[in-house]
């Protein structure tokens, strides 16, 4: 089971570079979703490490095998993968059990009827036994899906490949496919890069997410690394709700804006440099406006503004005395305080994360 | 590397070469004379009063036309689509047929209609009222502008039909609701988005009776006035007068070009894209009261251009004389024996279906090729393809047909006296139609469908046989039918570029006009529209849907 690498990978549409010098390692056997908004680039390196589109500059390489340089692009057909496309790209014109043993038709020692068992064990695997003889057109969104994911998984590729697999199902298919799609990865423990904007799918599915800023990988890490330890502020903004606070070091250890001062734990900040924090809204506790918190932690007062109630949860937003910060706070009904009234909040210094590259947009 | 890279790259070439040979002649040659470069033709063109009278004579017939066509399609457009005039199914259908009808054969009809001497209803109106004038004369300018309009109409009927079709009823809802009366809704919501359409409705009207040849020559000549493309032909008859006819060409050209320039402006701003929404209603105006006059008036217009000539080509096919009434001993399958039973008239039958049945085939197949090629962008350039394969439309038959000559007629490729020329001829004619078929087929099959081939393990062309053909194979049955019904009824490239011996049915049906031989005429004109439509009717059981129509 090989691994991929990814390494100053480029590709440009007229003036615009889709892709960016982006480098991305996959380790054997890994699941990584390459996550970020539209026109990120991410489909765009999926078409690249599938070898439907010839990099400007970088290289592909697959175990020891280079399928993509400058020089030469190594043909779809040929690079022992499966991809499983957001439109399912399920041939109308064929039987659920011709689609699904197509691939297998160019694996070199396959017989007609271990193909034909291979279909049959498969289908089984997604669920879809008894349904060879339909056409796509017969099946239901889902039931496309799970054939679309049969077709790719019956030919044991090296690597797998999914475009958004899940963005035309509803709300609760697509919940239930996530879940199926880890199992299946689990199975068969398949070389996986998985395109998608849904942070929620990617935190689900993957080993690792890599986010894609711009055709470069912002930061990548699990699920937990993005979320705690951001590490830019487009990814802080990207991966969850998040407080974010331009300021300026007074020490070390301390960032000022206007008469507020937040200690901050990972420090080390060369005072009167420009920092930018980030803190979640739910990692922010509601004390009574005279309540006090654990030593250590900062504690600031304001006046509640806003509170909305989102069924499971309470979304305050909180002016800072003395500042015009307005802290967004997440907190479990019921609600605490109102709009008007005075509240203090006490944050830990842990909670205050410090980003790079402060002058991105 | 890509082992299918040749195949892209050799229809390329065949396109190019079919394309730039013939005009880059037909300019070379409009330039030339005895002592080189020369603009002598040209001067005589614009100077020569006859030529200029043919010049003016096009001009005035193209506006009327034109203008004619818009006034009978676009109010039954509105029609059919809107309002719940009765029989909507049965006009759109004989709108179709006289669609698919080749104006030469309305045009004789026309002749036995209303000739001035033995045409039918001026024969009806003299022992009626005991004049003896005749009620109308066909033979004339305002005869042919009638004649040509009532089978262009359907153009501007399609245009804006379809257009109609497609504006969902809440666009004009929103304008209700918001205050605006029906006319005032009428005024600034549906018109504004017809009227592209409309106009270019208009423009194509024009174009048509730009390029006619079958028509003006049936009617203009024994008028004794010519149009640009009658004229054409003439410069043509002994001893040819290629240079000139090279010179007349180029305007023509030209005047299509700019006209289609014009028109692709028009619908490119703000054409069909805005008018999208497929998931609309459309809710249909009742007409009350009106509703039995308007469908009287679209059956008057339909019995113009098909009842009436459909049933005299009938008549005059079954009659000994055409003129007299169809009585016991008036009736004979003589003009069937002798129709068919004429060598040279079997001969060009059986040369017309080899050219249909050839051209469909390579133009469908070339067409395809180079519409995948253009689609998936599979070599460099390949965003002249489309430019250069829809070029054609802006070629009327007969420039086309003169370019071709002057190409064909010189080393390297002697083609002129075989049916190679017309085949070459019939193919750069219908590669725009087949072009835009084959586009709108491969639109509609998405990439990732071929995409999941590759991945899987299937090179280019194995994906193009299995995945890619059997999608796209309805959509080029369709584009075959579109030639072949194109090169049956071709006569205005064919008129120029036939020999005595490559003669096809359309050549044989205008020369037996000279002998006035009317039966055999209506009997291979009867001959040709049953094959056009039996191959109209299996492309609609094929598409499911009639061939002009927007909707599924």
């Amino acid at each position: 089971m090989p691994g991929v690498r990814l390494e100053g990978l480029t590709k440009r549409y007229g003036d615009v570079a889709a892709v960016d010098g982006l480098d991305l390692h996959v380790q054997p056997g890994e699941l990584v979703s390459l996550l970020g908004p539209s026109g990120c680039g991410k489909t765009t390196t999926l078409r690249l490490v599938a070898g439907f589109l010839r990099p400007e500059a970088g290289e592909i390489h697959v175990g020891e095998r280079c399928l993509s340089s400058v020089t030469a692009v190594v043909p779809p057909e040929r690079r022992r993968m499966a991809m499983i496309f957001q439109s399912y790209a399920l041939w109308p014109h064929m039987t659920v059990a011709q689609n699904v043993g197509y691939g297998l038709r160019f694996r070199a020692g396959t017989s007609k009827a271990d193909r034909q068992a291979r279909v049959t064990e498969m289908l089984r695997v997604v669920q879809l036994a008894g349904y060879e003889s339909r056409y796509p057109g017969e099946l239901s969104g889902g039931q496309q899906q799970r054939v679309a994911v049969a077709r790719a998984l019956v030919v044991e590729p090296e690597i797998l490949l999914l475009d958004e697999p899940l963005s035309n199902l509803d709300a609760n298919l697509r919940e239930e496919m996530r879940f199926e799609i880890r199992r299946l990865h689990e199975t068969f423990g398949i070389t996986t890069l998985y395109v998608t904007h849904d942070q929620a799918e990617a935190m689900v599915i993957s080993d690792r997410v890599a986010v894609l800023h711009r055709g470069r990988v912002a930061q990548v890490g699990s699920a937990e690394d993005l979320f705690q330890r951001p590490r830019t502020r487009f990814v802080a903004e990207f991966v969850g709700r998040t407080n974010l606070l331009d300021g300026v070091a007074a020490a070390a250890d301390v960032v000022a804006r206007g008469s507020l001062r937040l200690r901050v734990a990972a420090g080390g900040f060369a005072p009167g440099s420009d920092v930018v924090l980030s803190i979640r809204p739910h990692q922010i506790e509601l004390l009574a406006p005279d309540g006090s918190a654990p030593a250590g932690h900062n504690v600031l007062d304001g006046t509640v503004e806003r509170v909305s109630y989102l069924g499971d949860a309470l979304d305050y937003q909180i002016r800072v005395s003395g500042s015009d910060v307005v802290l967004r706070v997440t907190a479990p009904p019921p609600a605490r305080c109102h709009p008007g009234e005075r509240a203090r909040v006490a944050v830990a210094p842990e909670s205050c994360v410090p980003l790079s590259g402060a002058q991105e947009e | 590397m890509d082992r299918s890279l040749p195949v892209w790259v050799l229809a390329a070439v065949a396109l190019v070469v079919l394309m730039a040979l013939p005009l880059g002649w037909l300019a070379y040659v409009s330039v030339s004379g005895v002592e080189g470069a020369t603009l002598a033709h040209y001067r005589r063109v614009f100077t020569d009063p006859p030529l200029q009278k043919a010049l003016w004579n096009t001009v005035v017939l193209a506006f009327w036309v034109g203008l004619a066509s818009l006034l009978l399609g676009a109010p039954m457009a509105w029609l059919t689509a809107r309002t719940d005039l009765p029989g909507t199914r049965l006009i759109r259908g004989l709108i179709l047929a006289s669609f698919v009808t080749p104006p030469f054969l309305g045009a004789f009809a026309w002749v036995m209609l209303a000739g001035p001497n033995a045409g039918l209803l001026n024969k009806i109106y003299r022992s009626l009222t005991g004049a003896d004038e005749p009620l109308v004369n066909v033979f004339s300018m305002p005869g042919l502008i009638f004649v040509v309009s009532i089978y262009t109409f359907p153009y501007v009927f399609i245009m804006i039909a379809n257009t109609l079709e497609l504006i969902a009823s809440d666009l004009e809802e929103a304008a209700s609701i918001l205050g605006a009366g029906r006319l005032r809704v009428a005024l600034t919501v549906t018109l504004p988005m017809v009227l592209p359409a409309i106009a270019s409705g208009f423009i194509l009207a024009v174009l048509q009776a730009l390029a006619l040849f079958g028509s003006p020559a049936i009617l203009a000549l024994p008028a004794g006035f010519h149009t640009i493309t009658t004229q054409i032909w003439a410069m043509f008859q002994y001893p040819p007068k290629v240079e000139m006819a090279a010179a007349f060409s180029v305007p023509l050209f030209l005047a299509t070009a700019l006209l289609l320039l014009l028109q692709k402006r028009l619908l490119g701003r703000r054409g069909y894209a805005t008018v999208g929404g497929k998931g609309g209603q459309r809710r249909r105006l009742p007409l009350g009261p009106w509703r039995w006059p308007a469908l009287a008036g679209c059956l008057a217009v339909m019995a113009c251009s098909i009842f009436l000539p459909y049933a005299i080509l009938a008549k005059a096919a079954a009659a000994r004389a055409w003129a007299q009434p169809l009585t016991l001993d008036n009736l004979t399958l003589g003009n069937l024996a002798l129709t068919f039973g004429h060598d040279g008239t079997r001969a060009a039958i059986w040369n017309t279906l080899e050219l249909g049945v050839m051209t469909a085939c390579v133009g469908a197949g070339l067409a395809a090729l180079l519409a995948y090629t253009a689609n998936r962008r599979l070599i460099p350039g390949h965003q002249f393809l489309a430019f250069l394969t829809l070029a054609p439309v802006a070629i009327p038959g007969i420039v086309l047909a003169v370019a071709l000559f002057v190409a064909y007629t010189r080393p390297p490729l002697m083609l002129y006296g075989s049916l190679w020329i017309l085949f070459v001829a019939y193919l750069t004619k219908e590669l725009p139609v087949g072009y835009s078929q084959s586009d709108a087929t491969f639109k509609g099959i998405h990439p990732e469908l071929e995409e999941a081939g590759r991945i899987l393990g299937a090179g280019r062309l194995r994906v193009l046989a299995e995945i890619t053909a059997p999608l796209a194979r309805s959509g080029i049955i369709a584009t075959w039918c579109f030639v072949f019904i194109g090169v049956i009824r071709e006569l205005s490239a064919s008129i120029i570029l036939f020999t005595p011996n490559t003669k096809v049915l359309s050549v044989v049906i205008f020369d037996l006009k000279e002998e006035g031989q009317f039966g055999a005429i209506a009997v291979l004109g009867i001959f040709m529209l049953a094959m056009t439509f039996a191959v109209v009717v299996a492309m609609q059981k094929l598409l499911g849907r009639d061939f002009v129509s927007v909707k599924e």
